[in-house]
């Protein structure tokens, strides 16, 4: 009937509703932020990788260099074939794959960390293109891409030449490496297969890790996003079980926190929450309607059915979940506001990027800070109104059956 | 010429094993005006709720409006009692929630009627009750005499052919009660409404076209 009398029933008998209204919004509140917090960790957690456009890392683990000397690859980076980089580009899912050669370069007591990148990609080591502070970006040839702190040490600019074992490289552009992701950071960019080449006649690669003109020792992929766990899988049986295989995933786990960790602990504190808001709910619907007897024998007595009294009380616990669900998302919309202000340091691990141990920071993990991307998505918040308004109406269909059982006559009594 | 609306006819109601009506009969003309008096415990209201068809009783019969009210189901009941009859009680028994007019309309809610509707029924009948001001006051705002004129509002809503009042002047002092007493009277004349009034003042019942006495669940 009467929809304008709901809120007057809320505010005249507010202690009974409020503790419900309350309860319900904030258990909603729970509901959405718990839900929020377990997407904006696995969200972050996309973060490192999609600084690098890409979506799944691959590097494989072997021996340490027998000297540091020359050109040797570093222990968390070493050959990855040709047929293997092809099979794992004809896999189901995979977009796109980014080669990469990571060499360590060591020159007359100086040493240089020197990416090999495939000038015409635009993923993993092609992000380097939004970093760049002068001259301009890689192409094939003898040309080289420095980083502006290592060129400023090395007194050297653009338009100059730079010596990488043994051969010359003229600099075309300086990048801001510091800034740029740090899977990708490196003092000397050149060309992939300068790269290639430089490490096939590297006695010390060869010795450790054999290397032909075609391999590669960093991969970066693109994949479809359901197939990254399937693939992550099916990478680690083709490649070995020495192969990181970083995802979303890889990072995830290293988070270890408890939203990060399981679905199911978000699924059994989201029970607990909904058992215990159902509870209020029901204990102030069923108390509502006992509370009510008489006024409800007064319905009975001018002509109400119990029909009548059953839509009334129906849409009136209705509009309370409404009013709940809405002070929920409201409160949650605040929180996750909050919340996103909050920041999380993703531990890149040092084999993602390998700086050696003699170096300042060398040997230490890295960190990507970011800002928790905590968002109520909005079939998020449609699900927790109609969870609202569903638990209202079982609820009050439920209690509502009670009605019948309130005679009429029982208006006369106790006077 | 006469003409009864409630017939009723050896009716009995125990509750477990306690006779509270015994083997009653009787029979209400249409626009009378009957008074019921007897003594607290006498079984007054307990005949009032069988004959208005608010409890069924252990045996007899009851007839109301041409209606054979044993044999119907609860909600025929409901909306038997919707079209024909209104309540008057001691206490008043509005809804807390509701305003004034909101309280006289409410017989109407189920009703599939425009609200507007609705509420030009309940103001021009609390206007004839002299409470046009106070249509949109919560009853916990109002004196016990315009709870009980409101609750008459809302027992005439839906222009009922008997009215059942039960001591509807209990909880007033006696001015105020007078002043109902005499609504209920005009409204009996004006409308020629049956109105059956259970009280225990001998001196109001005596204002009544008939007054049956009850003792011990039976009429005298
Ligand atoms: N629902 C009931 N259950 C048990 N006893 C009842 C019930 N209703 C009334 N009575 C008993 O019936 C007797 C008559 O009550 P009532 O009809 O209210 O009398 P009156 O209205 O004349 O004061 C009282 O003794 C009362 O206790
Ligand atoms: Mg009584």
């Amino acid at each position: 009937m009467q929809l304008i009398s709901v809120w007057r029933e809320i505010r005249l008998r507010w202690r009974r509703h409020f503790t419900a209204i309350l309860g319900l919004s904030i258990g909603l509140c729970l509901l959405l932020l718990l839900n929020a917090l377990s997407n904006a960790y696995k969200e972050a957690t996309k973060i490192p990788l999609q600084d690098v456009g890409a979506d799944i890392s691959i590097q494989r683990n072997g021996d340490v260099p027998e000297e540091l000397n020359g050109v040797v690859f570093s222990c968390s980076a070493v050959t990855i074939q040709h047929h293997e980089i092809e099979a794992i580009r004809n896999m189901a899912g995979v977009r796109s794959v980014a080669q990469a050669v990571l060499l360590w370069v060591f020159q007359d007591d100086q040493f240089a960390m020197v990416l090999g990148i495939e000038p015409e990609s635009t993923l993993g080591p092609g992000r380097l293109k939004n970093y760049m502070v002068e001259g301009r970006y890689l192409t094939n040839g003898k040309e080289a891409l420095l980083d502006e702190s290592f060129a400023r040490e090395q007194g050297l600019t653009v338009g100059d030449s730079v010596a990488v074992a043994g051969q010359s490289f003229s600099v075309v552009g300086l990048v801001a490496a510091s800034q740029a992701p740090k899977m990708v950071v490196a003092h000397i960019y050149i060309p992939l297969d300068e790269a290639q080449a430089m490490a096939t006649v590297s006695e010390g690669v060869q010795k450790v890790s054999p290397f032909s003109s075609q391999d590669a020792n960093v991969l970066f992929l693109t994949a479809d996003q359901e197939a990254i766990p399937a693939l992550s899988a099916s990478l680690s049986e083709v490649m070995g079980k020495d192969t990181a295989i970083s995802t979303p995933d890889t990072f995830l786990r290293k988070l270890g926190t408890m939203f990060a960790l399981s679905d199911r602990f978000s699924a059994a504190v989201g029970l607990i929450i909904l058992v215990v808001t159902f509870l209020l709910v029901f204990k102030t619907v069923a108390g509502g309607i006992h509370e009510r007897a008489r006024e409800i024998a007064v319905f009975k007595c001018i002509g109400w059915t119990n029909g009548n009294i059953r839509k009334q009380i129906v849409s009136e616990t209705l509009a309370q979940c409404l009013l709940a669900a809405a002070i929920g998302t409201a409160l949650a919309v605040i929180a996750s506001w909050l919340l996103s202000l909050h920041t999380l340091d993703i531990m890149i691990p040092w084999e993602m990027a390998p700086t050696p141990h003699f170096l300042p920071g060398g040997g230490e993990p890295v960190f990507r800070t970011v800002h928790l991307p905590v968002q109520l998505s909005l079939p998020l918040i449609g699900i927790a109104f109609a969870l609202s308004l569903g638990l209202g109406a079982i609820i009050s269909l439920f209690c509502t059956n009670r009605i019948s059982k309130i005679k009429p006559s029982e208006v006369l009594r106790h006077e | 010429m006469n003409n009864p609306i409630l017939v009723a006819a050896n009716l009995q109601k125990s509750f477990a094993d306690l006779a509270v009506v015994k083997n009653v009969s009787l029979s209400l003309d249409e626009g009378e005006f009957v008074s019921l008096v007897g003594k607290s415990g006498s079984g007054k209201t307990t005949l009032l709720s069988l004959l208005s068809s608010l409890e069924l009783p252990t045996s007899g019969t009851v007839s109301l409006c041409g209606k054979d009210i044993i044999k119907a189901s609860e909600s025929e009941l409901a909306l038997f009692r919707r079209a024909n009859i209104g309540f008057i009680f001691q206490s008043f028994h509005l809804i807390p929630t509701l305003t004034a007019w909101e309280n006289v309309a409410a017989p109407l809610f189920p009703e599939p009627m425009e609200q507007r509707i609705r509420r030009e029924r309940a103001v021009k009948l609390l206007e004839e009750m002299q409470l046009g001001h106070r249509l949109e006051h919560l009853p916990s705002a109002l004196s016990g005499g315009e709870k009980q004129r409101v609750a008459i509002a809302r027992a005439l809503i839906n222009n009922p052919r008997i009215i059942f009042a039960d001591e509807p002047t209990g909880n007033l002092d006696s001015q105020t009660g007078q002043s109902i007493m005499e609504t209920l009277h005009k409204v009996n004349k004006e409308q020629k409404l049956t109105i059956l009034m259970v009280t225990h003042d001998n001196e109001l019942a005596g204002n009544a076209d008939r007054t049956l006495t009850m003792q011990d669940g039976v009429i005298q």
